[in-house]
């Protein structure tokens, strides 16, 4: 709730205006009667038709004031609900950018997609609603009451009491509701995620003839989301009948008490009917109200899941520094051990690694061993458990992280572009870049005829790169981080799908390159980092060996057995 | 045109429900009925009370008694009137939330049956966001209209009637100015249709931009380009802004609108009614009472039109997301299978290709004239350059997209004749993008085979050497992994892949860079199993590691869609051709 009043901040002037100028037209609709008054007790007893068809042309003037305000109305309400949450979607998104991966994993990707959509759809709604019969509807409920005890003061305690019973109910309804629509949310981030998946592995589900099956397990999900539907949807539907009984069980008491009290001479008929009247007002106005608490109800619950997301600050504490130390190392690695968040074992062990500025460095090892955790750690995807990570002298950890990346470019290993232009996609990491500065970039990462072949830099890549081959795409990744032209560069296994003609001229091209970074490059090929300055050898989250080619091929077993895995026909 | 036929689809899903709709019909019947006697009876008490003698105590207790027993028999319509409008809404509900369902699973199994061609070029934000976001807004609009359209058109035809039995002249003022109040309506609400229409398509386009940037959030981070996303995100944000702010604005005019003719309706009653009531003649003239009445009944009757106006301006929304659901549900599916004359059963593996082109632009021709004859447990492996196209050529084995020229036969039988089931149920496929569901690992696993036994998925996973990372997760075979493959590596993931097909053992596989991101030792040890698994299949094996590659029968040297060389590996060498040159750079630096 805080939050959306701290987006309504920019819009307060039309959140003010919305909700008064409702307060007037409701105020013209209270005059209504007292016209009605007039023309019965004056026009209609004296047969004065002049005098009627002047309250009437009253009438007439009160219904286009109330348009006026009205629509003046809607509109303040129109724009600060949209305000609201245009500002709330685009901080939402910007917050998720801040987020580090730690957190990105714990969310997931669906859950954040529903909440910036669904959920924020949902809030706009409710605060439209809320502008427009928050201060409405009791205006004319407590309104109404007031009205009523002043024609008779012993009606204000049973009218008091009815509001009390209306608030019970209508309160009641809203408290057992609102978990059951956060859980609604919840079922729609699965159906969400499902629906998701199936788009992106549309291949290997028709490959194993299981479009069947997913449509069943979707419809499972699907269903699980329509009965909570379901059962929110019956706690609500109460709403209106019991609102119903207790008003018009009220109306029966107060005309039976009514006609005790003319028996008795304490009232007139007239002044019953009257009481009668406001009793009914307020019905009308509950069953708007009843219907918006709904709304809101749906609308505070959307809220609260977006706020959940606002809440979340990055376990990274991002540092101030903002200048290298002018180090011999580009990077040192002291003791450096990762433990993912939630995993029981640590990932990486006693990582101790020098990098001097210009080397390049091999990082092997088998699946699973960490290699990719490992680079993470350099441009502070994620934080070391213990130990520390150094660049050009630095903790990582006291950079600020902006400044950090800036000086690192990352390949990673699922090669993945954005949809938009050859050219858009090279300045990802380099706004300025100029056409020169792309080409020659395409041109070292053996790309210029995959852009070529797209149209040039104008040439338009579908979303994730999918007009591309798996190779296309991976020379477009290598070139989109040599355009950054960082001090660090890591090809994170980037040159898998590439034949081994265009892996070795691309590593030359890169060595060739005259910017003098540090390169470091995961891979499974030993072709590929047998060159390399220094090489580490990774077996299972821990180094089995750091050295030269030459070194490791004497110190490391799992180096060698690589190495003769892949050189000696297989003879291990 | 558009309009209606989405409508009358939104009411042939509803269809599926007509043994409620009648009972909803019913219980709003009755509801409105109820509703607009329980007034008259309490009218009756209220006129009873006008006869009372002022203070006349005892000299009341007839009137007392019949007053008691006017309201005993409203209180008891009272509750048959909550019972049957609650009634009403769980059927409602009922009717809603089964309609969206059921669309939903429609849209979704579209996706199933989809050519991939269509998946591959259509952002995948747009499709979620139809399938998910605009059914979630037709429910909505379905539930309204239920709720508050037949009770609200009931009220009118009520009303309507007792205005008659009243005073027919004043009825008579109320339907001549009727018309005024549906025109208004309509003349907003044909506009914010189109208005509705757009603010959909802006959300469709504001969630691709959401898909792509936080689905690769980690790659946004990496570019620090999360400024230049929230730019990006902001711009389709305030566009959307925009566009909303209108369609809110102009459908929130009905209600204040309708209104307004609803004054100028009651103000019309309350004039013909003072004026009949002064200058009438013994026939027409009403008295106060009866007027104080009709202005209620005529306060009554405008206010289902303030109803339904609001209804139909959400109606309008949900037609305009029906559009883009059905949209969808009616995009062109993949050429059926109904065409299928042939079935290929358990095929032996003999694949040939004869004269085969293909291209996914008419304009760029990709493969053409590709011919190739494979007999049954042959190994063919395919090498060349990047974008050479050895994937499209899986494509069209597949059947992921079909020739455009030529023809594929398995066992001498034309691909097109068969169903896509019965040939993808013969091919075994690991491609280099892994793709994991979440679910768990056994599941994932068991995916072509899901009665398999967990001996026989430990099998596969200790062929595909993945049983030994496996052991080690948090809960085994039975741990969770999450979307695309959760934590675990590129490596696990495509090891997992491997398993799965291990399981299977189709007479025919597809290698697509099997192991590109494994490490070499694992894939040696892979290499024997896959070996043995390749024993009698026919086998096409995609792969960049010529290691991998010298044991095949025929080697297939493919560039620019062609294929340039063909022979076993001792062959090509001496040849000196293009293999010759691939094979020597793996050693060059």
């Amino acid at each position: 709730m805080r939050r959306i009043f701290h987006f309504l901040r920019g819009y307060r002037v039309d959140a003010l205006l919305g909700p008064i100028l409702k307060l007037c037209e409701a105020t013209l609709e209270l005059i209504v009667p007292l016209i009605i008054a007039n023309i019965i007790d004056t026009g209609i007893a004296l047969g004065d038709t002049g005098y009627i068809v002047k309250q009437c042309l009253w009438l007439l003037l009160l219904g286009a004031a109330g348009l006026a305000f009205s629509v003046t109305a809607q509109y303040f309400c129109a724009r600060a609900a949209v305000g609201v949450v245009t500002g709330m979607r685009s901080s939402l998104f910007a917050h998720i950018g801040t987020l580090s991966y730690t957190e990105i994993d714990r969310l997931g990707t669906s859950s954040m997609i529903t909440r910036m959509t669904s959920d924020a759809n949902q809030v706009q709604t409710g605060v439209n609603l809320t502008l427009r019969l928050l201060l409405r509807s009791p205006f004319v409920v407590f309104g109404a009451m007031i009205m009523a005890s002043a024609i008779d003061p012993d009606m204000a305690g049973s009218f008091g009491l009815t509001i009390l019973a209306l608030s019970v109910v209508v309160f009641g309804i809203m408290l057992i509701s609102m978990p059951l629509y956060k859980r609604v949310q919840r079922k729609l981030d699965g159906v969400v995620t499902r629906t998701r998946e199936n788009l992106s592995g549309a291949r290997v589900i028709r490959a194993f003839c299981k479009e069947k099956s997913e449509i069943d397990s979707f419809d499972t999900e699907s269903g699980a989301l329509m009965r909570v539907q379901k059962l929110v949807g019956r706690i609500s539907a109460l709403m209106n009948p019991l609102t119903y009984i207790i008003i018009n069980v009220a109306i029966v008491l107060l005309i039976h008490t009514g006609a005790i009290k003319v028996s008795s001479g304490a009232l007139t008929a007239g002044q019953v009917v009257a009481l009668y009247n406001y009793m009914s007002q307020i019905l009308v106005e509950l069953i708007k109200m009843a219907n918006f608490i709904i709304t809101m109800t749906k609308a505070v619950a959307s809220a609260g899941r977006i706020s959940s997301v606002l809440d979340i600050s990055s376990s990274m504490k991002d540092g101030t520094v903002s200048e290298g130390a002018g180090s011999e190392y580009a990077l040192e690695l002291e003791d450096a051990a990762l433990t993912y968040l939630g995993a029981s074992e640590p990932s990486l062990e006693g990582i101790t690694l020098k990098a001097k500025k210009g080397e390049t460095i091999g990082i092997i090892g088998g699946t699973g061993s960490g290699k990719t955790s490992l680079i993470n750690l350099i441009p502070r995807f994620y934080d070391v458990s213990s130990g520390s990570v150094k660049v050009d002298g630095v903790d990582v950890r006291d950079y600020s992280i902006e400044y950090l990346r800036s000086r690192i470019a990352l390949v990673p290993q699922k090669a993945v572009l954005f949809a938009g232009t050859v050219r858009d996609n090279m300045r990802l990491g380099n706004e300025g870049a100029t056409d020169g500065e792309i080409i020659e970039a395409l041109k070292v990462a053996q790309a210029l005829g995959v852009a070529e072949e797209k149209g040039g830099l104008d040439g338009y890549i579908e979303q994730g790169g999918r007009n591309l081959s798996g190779g296309q795409r991976q020379r477009l990744t290598i070139a989109r981080a040599l355009v950054k032209k960082p001090e660090i560069l890591i090809l994170d296994d980037s040159a898998s799908a590439l034949d081994y003609a265009t892996d070795a001229s691309l590593r030359q091209a890169i060595k060739n390159m005259d910017t003098g970074a540090t390169v470091l490059i995961v891979s499974q090929r030993a072709s590929s980092i047998m060159y390399a300055d220094k090489i580490i050898v990774l077996d299972d989250g821990t180094p089995d060996g750091v050295g030269t080619h030459e070194e490791l091929l004497r110190s490391s077993a799992v180096y060698r057995e690589i190495y003769a895995s892949q050189f000696e026909g297989g003879a291990v | 045109m558009k309009k209606k036929s989405t409508l009358s689809k939104v009411i042939s899903y509803i269809g599926r429900y007509k043994y409620l709709l009648p009972v909803s019909i019913i219980l709003a019947i009755i509801t409105v009925g109820l509703t607009l006697y329980v007034p008259i009876l309490i009218g009756d008490a209220i006129t009873v009370i006008e006869g009372m003698i002022f203070g006349g105590g005892e000299a009341n207790s007839d009137s007392i008694a019949r007053i008691v027993s006017l309201l005993g028999m409203a209180t008891v319509l009272i509750l048959a009137t909550s019972l049957a409008q609650w009634l009403m809404s769980m059927i409602n509900n009922r009717i809603a939330y089964h309609v969206s369902h059921d669309v939903r699973r429609d849209a979704f199994g579209k996706i199933e049956r989809l050519p991939l061609s269509y998946l591959d070029t259509t952002r995948h934000g747009d499709i979620l966001s139809r399938t998910v976001n605009d059914t979630e807004q037709l429910s909505e609009g379905l539930l309204l209209g239920f709720t508050q359209l037949f009770t609200g058109l009931l009220t009118i035809i009520g009303t309507m009637v007792l205005l008659f039995v009243l005073s027919w002249q004043v009825a008579l003022v109320v339907v001549i100015l009727t018309p005024l109040s549906l025109f208004a309506a309509r003349f907003i609400s044909g506009r914010t249709f189109n208005l509705f229409k757009a603010q959909s398509e802006a959300k469709g386009a504001q969630t691709a931009i959401i898909d792509e940037m936080i689905g690769n959030s980690k790659l946004v981070k990496a570019f620090s380009y999360e400024g230049r996303a929230n730019a990006r995100f902001d711009e389709a944000n305030e566009r959307l802004a925009g566009i909303s702010l209108k369609a809110i604005f102009f459908s929130s005019l009905v209600n204040p609108v309708t209104r307004f003719v609803n004054s100028v309706v009651y103000a019309a009653v309350a004039l013909v009614g003072a004026l009949l009531a002064v200058t009438g003649s013994a026939g027409t003239a009403i008295t106060v009472g009866t007027l104080s009445v009709l202005l209620a009944y005529a306060n009554q009757y405008t206010k289902p039109f303030n109803e339904i106006s609001g209804v139909i301006t959400e109606f309008q929304n949900s037609l305009a997301s029906a559009g883009r659901v059905f949209d969808l549900i009616e995009a062109e599916e993949e050429t059926g299978d109904g065409a299928a004359t042939d079935v290929l059963g358990e095929a032996m593996g003999e694949v040939s290709i004869d004269n085969v082109s293909f291209s996914y632009v008419p304009e760029r021709p990709l493969i053409q004239g590709l011919s190739l004859e494979v007999r049954d447990g042959q190994r063919i492996a395919i090498v060349g350059p990047t974008g050479c196209g050895k994937t499209t050529l899986i494509n069209l084995l597949m059947r992921f997209y079909d020739v455009k020229g030529g023809e594929i036969r398995v066992d001498g039988k034309p691909v097109l004749t068969l169903t896509r089931h019965d040939l993808r149920r013969n091919i075994g496929m690991v491609l280099q993008d892994t793709w994991l569901k979440s679910g768990t690992v056994r599941e994932n696993i068991a995916m072509g085979r899901p009665d398999a036994t967990d001996e026989e998925i430990i099998k596969a996973a200790k062929a595909s050497h993945a049983h030994s990372f496996i052991k080690r997760l948090p809960d085994g075979y039975d741990t969770y992994i999450g979307e695309d493959g959760g934590s675990l590596s590129q490596g696990q993931k495509q090891l997992l892949s491997i398993a799965r097909v291990m399981l299977t053992l189709p007479p025919m596989l597809i290698l697509d860079e099997a192991t590109s991101s494994i490490d070499t030792r694992t894939e040696m040890k892979i290499q024997s199993a896959f070996s043995e698994m390749m024993q009698g299949r026919t086998s096409f094996i995609v792969a960049h590691r010529l290691s991998t590659v010298r044991e095949a029968d025929v080697i297939l040297v493919m560039r620019d869609g062609n294929i340039v060389e063909q022979g076993s590996h001792t062959e090509l060498l001496e040849r000196r051709g293009f293999y010759y040159e691939l094979y020597n750079s793996q050693f060059a630096h």
